[in-house]
């Protein structure tokens, strides 16, 4: 006998459609998986036929062939077990053969026979093309999400037999908890002094501009950056659909509701791998950090200490808003369109920053300066050095501006970008600057200096024009820039001391 | 060249007085490499500094040596001497016009052209083309070594050493490879002057010192080498604080109107110059050692280029000289010439540096030591030097009161910066006297960003402020402005 029964295995964070036949005649007794399974995936054999005998069913005396179509896609992960049993169950009769018609599973087996959420169910679920699905009761929420079938949740084998055999009802899931609202992040008013990073952070936040910010330790770096995430704007439905499928991909919780609707807050610590941050992995392919931060901040605090290979990774995806990871087996393109923020102290001692205070070698310095490259450092577009909050400033009462009042700015600069057509000014291309941002004739005047001077480069110029038109935008200033939006975006674009040197 | 020349040289010429006795012509390894030969002076405490454990290559004028005809760009290839054999003897002085080549017949090429081809000869020195110039016109001692011809003057024989009739040959060799007129147009093109000892625009300093360079090369106006200078000299290998004493020293004495004359190596060299070029006021007087094409070391060319722009930059060597070690000794001898007074601010104990100072010594000119820490081996030099009596400098001040110009003695015109506007005023005095980042300028003005920095802009470009990484510091002295 053969059966026909639609699933889904992960490509990078896509969902592609799989068919699992199974076939089941006389013969020599025996199990065999064909069709491109991974290790994962071959082990199916075991659960399946635990899962089935602890649920009171038969496994069949004959020899079983399972074809996981098309045979040319890897197939990956514990997801396809559900299919494969439902299908031998199909195939050796103990089901109607019209029972896994218009019906799609997706989900792990136990070997006590109940089932499993597995990781990536919401694209899984996503490329599902039949009317009906079935699902573990946890991937419920997701299957919600994507809204296209008719959902029925499971939470083992045997009562799904029964509800395919038509003995019994399909199980009613419990009521979901209602969504409990997120921890507020830390807000913005705890921050004391430092209005100059605050600034900069409002700005990051608006245009969507990577961020460095150098200062010697204790100087509320790590603070500072921990806030962004409070200061962006909510995901907008598509973003966070995209958010979550990544979020779901790579097997981590969901938030209550299943949708990620803030935007996620990275921060790997310093000794993370290049396959970590920018995803691959040898087997299963996963996605790394800058895609774990899409559509959110990336923060990699003490950037010195991180291994120069593995940040010049991230040149790429810093570029285009994604990154292709090529591997044997596959190759897959994650979406990386992420804000990048990162820390750091000016040189080894930390006291680098203000002039004539470092206590480093020349040497050490240079060792310093090399670890970041050039082209990295010319990414970030705003580069603001933060000193040590003065002592009257943290121990003063006065409250600083709260997250709240920030966002609301940051929202309202960022409908502006909308308008333009870009999500944030960060991603106006080059050649709608002049349509975008045009300068007065002073600041004109200014920019060219700055250029003879030296202390800009060309490349450096767009950036300075996007941070410019951004901090205009936050000024409610609407026409062509003036010196004031441009110095304040060379202000904050600080040639790192230990740069010494380089131009901007 | 003994018909043209044997009157012996005015004993009035400053280079006379300079000139190393014979006795030791034979003892390269002690003196100065620069010189053909120690020159009589007293015993110096440091006579260590003299025979520093660097001088590996020997200087032209001490002896024979392959390495440096081979680093000179007119010795291409070693060219067998013939020539001085079938030239041998004294040419009349009729003669030596007719070996010239044919074009500087066609059109007569200045002095100058020739000064600076006798330059780039292999194995030329400073002494060598001092006591060759003193015999002869450039054209006639060009001419001459073109020749092969030999030197009668004893002035020129104790100069070129045991191996005199090698170093001719070498001479002549070179010289035939070279197209006088040529190279002229070369140095022209490359915006390169030349001047010669003893001709108009000769820097007054250099022409009163005891051993003058004879042909100088500068880009720039050598007449800023004019007024109250001082030479700011120390380590390359220096610590990070030196680095900022330097910049605040050339900086602050930079903006009370002081020459700062230095050797725009790396470290404490280039520190001083940078913090002059940011005071914007005097113009600062770069001397190296390398030809003027040749930045040595690479990282400073956009120093050079701009010491060059707003000052003046001087050799002795000629275009494409590599920056070969015995140059330097040479070059500190210029410094200290071109200084009414010497400023160490780092320096090992067997520092190149120190070797300017006894250049300083031998011509009177006071040193002075910036005091460093007793852990600090690139201070352990300028240590030795305050044991040894010198005068301490903490401060751009205690320069200027050395100098006799004391507080009251800055010359206020110097100070060429526009004064900042009442508003930019409030930012600057917000700054003080210490680093400030953006932050601690907004909340000490209190005036938003938007209005902080165009200010502050406006404060950089006029040169009260310089900008390092995300800090803002004051430029000039306490009471500027």
């Amino acid at each position: 006998m053969l059966s026909s029964v639609g699933s889904a295995t992960l490509l990078g964070v896509e969902g592609r459609p799989v068919r699992v036949e199974v076939h089941v005649s006389s013969g020599l007794p025996g199990f065999t998986v064909v069709g491109l399974p991974d290790t994962t995936c071959r082990e199916a054999r075991d659960r399946v036929r635990a899962a089935l005998l602890s649920s009171r069913l038969t496994w069949p005396s004959a020899r079983v062939t399972v074809n996981l179509a098309p045979p040319g896609l890897r197939k990956v992960g514990s997801g396809l077990d559900l299919p494969i049993a439902v299908g031998l169950l199909a195939a050796s009769e103990q089901l109607p053969p019209d029972s896994v018609m218009g019906r799609a599973f997706v989900g792990e087996l136990g070997l006590d026979g109940s089932v499993r959420p597995v990781p990536g169910a919401l694209p899984l679920i996503d490329a599902l093309t039949e009317p009906e699905i079935v699902v573990p009761e946890p991937c419920a929420v997701e299957a919600h999400l994507v809204g296209r079938h008719r959902v029925r949740p499971v939470g083992s084998l045997g009562a799904l037999v029964a509800a395919l055999a038509g003995l019994a009802e399909w199980p009613v899931p419990p009521e979901p908890a209602p969504p409990v609202p997120p921890p507020p992040g830390p807000d913005l008013s705890e921050v004391r002094g430092q209005p100059a990073a605050r600034f900069a952070l409002e700005v990051a936040a608006a245009g969507g501009h990577h961020l460095l910010l150098v200062g010697p330790p204790g100087a509320g770096k790590t603070m500072l950056a921990r806030r962004l995430p409070g200061l962006l704007p909510e995901l907008s439905p598509d973003h966070a659909l995209e958010a979550t499928c990544i979020h779901s991909a790579a097997g981590l919780p969901l938030p209550p509701g299943g949708l990620i609707r803030r935007p996620p807050f990275r921060a790997p610590h310093h000794g993370a791998s290049a396959v970590s941050l920018v995803g691959g992995g040898s087997g299963t392919m996963q996605p790394g950090e800058v895609s774990l931060a899409h559509r959110g901040v990336l923060f990699l605090d003490e950037l010195g200490e991180f291994d120069p290979t593995v940040l010049d990774s991230l040149r790429q995806p810093l570029e285009e808003g994604v990154i292709r990871v090529a591997r044997a087996a596959a190759k897959v393109t994650y979406p990386a369109c992420l804000l990048l923020v990162a820390a750091m102290n000016p040189c080894p001692c930390g006291e680098g920053g203000a002039p004539g205070s470092c206590r480093c070698s020349p040497a050490a310095r240079a060792r310093y300066a090399r670890r970041l490259s050039g082209p990295l450092v010319d990414r970030f577009d705003m580069r603001v050095e933060v000193g040590r909050p003065e002592v009257t400033e943290l121990l003063s009462k006065d409250g600083a501006e709260p997250t709240h009042e920030v966002a609301t700015r940051v929202a309202a600069a960022r409908a502006v970008a909308t308008r333009r057509g870009v999500q944030a000014n960060a991603q106006i291309p080059s050649w709608r600057l002049d349509d975008v941002a045009p300068m007065d004739r002073e600041a004109r005047r200014l920019v060219e200096r700055t250029l003879r001077a030296g202390r800009l480069t060309g490349r450096g110029l767009g950036g300075i024009r996007r941070v410019a038109r951004t901090v205009a935008d936050l000024a409610g200033h609407d026409g062509p820039l003036s010196v004031p939006h441009v110095t304040t975006a060379l202000a904050l674009r600080a040639e790192p001391t230990f740069l010494d040197g380089r131009a901007a | 060249m003994t018909g043209t020349s044997s009157p012996a040289p005015p004993t009035t010429d400053p280079r006379a007085t300079a000139d190393p006795p014979p006795s030791e012509t034979s003892s390269p390894a002690v003196g100065a490499p620069w010189k053909a030969a120690e020159s009589p002076r007293p015993a110096e405490p440091r006579s260590t500094t003299e025979q520093p454990p660097r001088r590996a290559e020997q200087p032209p004028g001490a002896g024979e040596l392959p390495s440096i005809s081979e680093h000179s760009p007119l010795a291409a290839e070693p060219v067998i001497a013939e020539a001085p054999d079938s030239a041998g003897g004294l040419p009349a002085p009729a003669e030596a016009p007719a070996t010239t080549p044919s074009r500087a017949v066609e059109r007569p090429l200045p002095a100058e052209a020739y000064g600076a081809a006798l330059a780039g000869l292999p194995g030329m020195g400073p002494a060598r083309l001092s006591a060759v110039l003193a015999v002869a016109s450039p054209a006639e001692a060009w001419s001459h070594a073109a020749a092969g011809g030999s030197w009668g003057d004893a002035e020129v024989v104790r100069a070129l050493g045991a191996r005199g009739a090698e170093v001719v040959q070498r001479w002549a060799a070179a010289a035939r490879e070279v197209d006088v007129a040529a190279a002229w147009e070369a140095l022209v093109a490359s915006d390169v002057e030349v001047t010669l000892y003893g001709r108009p625009g000769y820097p007054d300093v250099l022409a009163g010192d005891v051993e003058p360079p004879a042909v100088l090369f500068h880009r720039g106006d050598p007449g800023v080498i004019a007024g109250p200078r001082v030479a700011i000299v120390g380590t390359r290998q220096c610590s990070s604080v030196g680095v900022a004493v330097a910049f605040e020293l050339g900086r602050d004495l930079g903006a009370a109107g002081v020459v700062v004359v230095s050797g725009l190596a790396a470290g404490i060299d280039g520190a001083a110059h940078r913090g002059v070029m940011a005071a914007r006021s005097a113009p600062p007087v770069g001397v190296v050692g390398s030809g003027l094409d040749v930045v040595y070391p690479p990282g400073q060319t956009a120093l050079w280029r701009a010491v060059g722009r707003t000052g003046v930059l001087l050799s002795e060597a000629p275009l494409g000289a590599r920056p070969e070690r015995w140059r330097f000794p040479a070059r500190n001898r210029i410094i200290a010439a071109c200084a009414d007074l010497v400023v160490v601010v780092e320096s090992h104990r067997r520092g190149g540096s120190l070797h300017t100072v006894d250049e300083a010594d031998r011509r009177g000119i006071d040193v002075m030591a910036v005091p460093g820490s007793v852990r600090n081996s690139a201070a352990a030099g300028t240590n030795d030097l305050l044991a040894e009596g010198r005068a301490p400098v903490c401060s751009a001040d205690d320069v200027l009161v050395a100098l006799g110009l004391g507080a009251g003695g800055r010359d206020p015109a110097a100070d060429r910066r526009p004064p900042p506007e009442p508003a930019d005023r409030a930012v600057l005095d917000a700054v003080g006297w210490q680093p400030a980042t953006l932050d601690q300028l907004v909340l000490r003005t209190e005036v938003g960003l938007a209005t902080l920095a165009p200010a502050l802009d406006r404060l950089c470009e006029a040169g009260w402020l310089a900008r390092r990484g995300g800090w803002y510091e004051r430029v000039g002295g306490p009471d500027a402005a």
